[in-house]
């Protein structure tokens, strides 16, 4: 189950964070995200295989910490997208395509000519389709 | 889509694809649009360095979503065929294709002339219908890149009057292509000029590219 998503800017900045259980603490996840963009920046500066994974947008699993799995998404403008899931056998594929739909809404929000780039995105629409998105992510992996 | 012009001549118009959607915007609307936005900064500024400054700024809020966006519709268009499935692969051959087909995707560039090419032909292609004309390497600076075009098409249906000197509105899509580098990681500094051209009554253009100190010190380290 999907408990957060965030969008960190290029200076690692929160432009949108979004979580999706009433039960947790905010500060808790918006600490896993925070901790996480560590590991996104060393994934992107020290790669492990040179070649082709070198520019590659999907940065996979992050971390799995005592109950939550982080995974990682890298825009060509360094924009990043994290997602925290309390699922324990969230196939990749899963992950990938929710990440795909997921840059789709954030193409669309940013294209918005109000939207100031490097502040908070505040489009109700936005926020509508990633629950969408999040919604359909629960369906697909229970059933 | 701020594609403009015609991308392809289909001469039978049953051969056009039907998916595909109509990916061109009128020309001639474009122009109407481009010299409004024109007279409208005109009427609001004193001096044509303003005016100059403002086209800019406009060209980079564009550049900056055409980056986005390109990043991702490219994405899509390699994913789309991901999900074949033959039975006559064997099962860990088929999960290769997925993955293969998924990485292929845009990458990011990180080195210079990557995204030199990048913009001179992907993001040309997709506003102007056509890649640029030239790329070439200043001579004196190092950090200098220009990318010369015979005539740039928001230039068409304009006629600068002598009294505004070396007034440009090419500054629009300089601001363009500054937009989409400074989104990249390559902050630039990036201004249009006239090129006079013996035989050839109207001046070429060339956009002067002027790359950030970070950006050479990264690129000399990367090596």
């Amino acid at each position: 189950m999907i408990v957060c998503v965030a969008v960190v800017g290029q200076q690692n900045n929160p432009l949108y964070i979004q979580s999706f259980t009433e039960a947790e603490d905010d500060l808790k996840l918006h600490h896993i995200v925070h901790c996480s963009l560590d590991v996104v920046d060393e994934r992107v500066n020290n790669p492990k295989r040179s070649g082709s994974t070198l520019n590659e947008t999907f940065l996979g699993l992050l971390y799995p910490t005592e109950n939550y799995k982080v995974y990682g998404y890298l825009t060509n403008t360094k924009v990043k997208f994290i997602l925290v899931t309390t699922d324990l056998d969230v196939r990749d594929a899963d992950v990938r395509n929710f990440f795909r739909r997921f840059h789709s809404a954030y193409v669309d929000a940013v294209s918005n000519p109000f939207h100031v780039p490097g502040k908070k995105i505040t489009s109700r629409t936005f926020a509508e389709r990633v629950s969408n998105i999040v919604k359909s992510f629960r369906l697909s992996s229970s059933g | 889509m701020i594609g403009v012009g015609k991308i392809k001549q289909y001469t039978n118009v049953l051969e056009k694809p039907i998916n595909k959607g109509k990916q061109e915007v009128s020309l001639s609307a474009f122009a109407f649009l481009f010299s409004e936005l024109v007279q409208y900064n005109q009427t609001h500024v004193d001096n044509i360095a303003e005016l100059e400054r403002r086209l800019e700024d406009a060209g980079y809020a564009v550049g900056a979503r055409v980056l986005e966006l390109l990043c991702h519709r490219e994405k899509l268009c390699h994913i789309s065929w991901a999900g074949f499935e033959s039975l006559s692969f064997p099962s860990h051959v088929w999960i290769r294709l997925f993955v293969e087909t998924a990485i292929e995707g845009n990458r990011r560039e990180t080195r210079l002339l990557g995204i030199l090419s990048f913009v001179h032909s992907t993001v040309w292609k997709v506003l102007f219908g056509k890649v640029a004309d030239s790329l070439e390497k200043g001579t004196e600076h190092e950090d200098e890149y220009m990318i010369s075009e015979k005539e740039l098409l928001v230039n068409r249906f304009i006629s600068i009057p002598k009294d505004m000197g070396t007034f440009n509105c090419g500054a629009f899509v300089a601001g363009i292509v500054r937009g989409v580098l400074d989104s990249a990681g390559f902050p630039a500094v990036v201004t249009a000029h006239f090129v006079p051209v013996e035989g050839q009554q109207r001046p070429r253009t060339t956009i002067l590219i002027k790359f950030a100190e970070e950006v050479l010190q990264r690129e000399a380290r990367l090596g």
